[in-house]
């Protein structure tokens, strides 16, 4: 991660609401939340439905657009104050031209599809329960860093159905 | 110009203008009705004025992408009086005061926070036309202006036109926010 972030040659800070990217702009970049959070979304008929999150730590980057080059429909909000490491594609690009890094790239995105198929999982759960006890299993911190309004729009129940999930 | 670099670049704008409407919802009330004197425009009265444009342009742009059976085009190339208007829009350095049409004036007309919202709302369907114009030619399909129906914009002139005007307002309300913020103290 650290040589990754070293990739980085701007910092970006955005205030509370604002928007990193919105529907149709293509982004290629990667991004290292260094503080702050995020969330990905759609929008559907102007219903939001929230697609991932990022926090301290995290790399957040619109994937589509990042693969193939072409115009995503994804938005990126920031949470609350957030700053981003921004790390141009052609740089890791240069980075990925090395064996070893791309040894290390294939893990990744390895890693990644591991990550989408636990979210699929999620999304044909039938039960409201176990779809949040997936989620606080695999991601306690979530929990901690992001509202409970917003990881209950991720989850796919109403507000009041994921509070009283954690109360009981 | 390239038509797609001129999409992505009205994206990219919009996104700006939409963070910088975002962050007046911190404002109170107060400041955002304070106007320097009677006849000028308080903030939400500026928003009020954007949204009237949007609510004439808006559905005029969506049916013209509908109606269309025009091909994306490579370049596109502003059209002169088109080109004239989009430009003519630009906040500059030095204020030039324009005069606007009666039924865009906000003055004095009675409003709230929501007008902000309605103009959030209008970003989201104006970045999803923005969307759509990469399958119609923005130089063919052309769209009546609200002064004059025989007066048309190119879609591409029309789109900047949108965009510079915002950007123009949102200079405006800048100027009218640090005079607000010094008197309402």
């Amino acid at each position: 991660m650290k040589e990754i972030i070293a990739l980085s040659d701007k910092t970006i800070t955005i205030s509370r609401n604002a928007f990193l990217k919105v529907k149709g702009s293509i982004d290629t970049n990667v991004y290292y939340v260094e503080s702050g959070s995020l969330r990905i979304f759609i929008l559907h008929d102007y219903e939001e439905q929230i697609i991932r999150f990022g926090y301290q730590g995290n790399i957040i980057v619109a994937m589509d657009s990042f693969l193939t080059g072409k115009p995503s429909n994804f938005y990126i909000q920031a949470l609350k104050k957030t700053t981003v490491r921004v790390i141009p594609k052609q740089r890791l690009d240069e980075f990925l031209a090395t064996a070893s890094n791309r040894k290390w790239w294939i893990q990744v995105l390895e890693n990644l599809v591991l990550q989408q198929m636990e979210r699929e999982i999620d999304l044909l759960t039938l039960s409201p329960r176990e779809r949040y006890e997936r989620v606080l299993q695999r991601s306690p911190q979530l929990f901690q860093e992001i509202p409970g309004k917003y990881i209950a729009n991720y989850l796919r129940m109403s507000a009041e159905t994921l509070s009283r999930l954690k109360k009981s | 110009m390239q038509s797609e670099q001129l999409i992505q670049s009205l994206i990219e704008q919009t996104r700006q203008i939409i963070n910088r409407v975002e962050a007046l919802k911190s404002y109170d009330l107060e400041t955002l009705t304070w106007r320097a004197q009677e006849d000028a425009w308080s903030i939400l009265e500026c928003i009020e004025h954007l949204n009237r444009y949007g609510d004439d342009y808006l559905p005029s742009i969506e049916r013209a992408i509908k109606a269309s059976n025009t091909q994306a085009e490579q370049t596109f190339k502003s059209g002169f009086l088109g080109g004239y208007f989009a430009k003519s829009m630009l906040p500059k350095e030095k204020l030039n005061k324009m005069k606007t049409f009666n039924d865009k004036n906000p003055l004095h007309a009675s409003l709230d926070r929501s007008v902000i919202d309605t103009f959030m709302h209008q970003q989201t369907q104006l970045l999803d036309l923005l969307n759509q114009s990469r399958t119609v030619s923005l130089n063919k399909v052309k769209i009546p202006t609200t002064f004059s129906s025989l007066i048309k914009m190119k879609l591409g002139d029309l789109f900047q036109f949108l965009v510079n005007h915002m950007l123009r307002h949102l200079a405006q309300i800048d100027r009218v926010k640090a005079m607000g913020l010094s008197s309402v103290g």
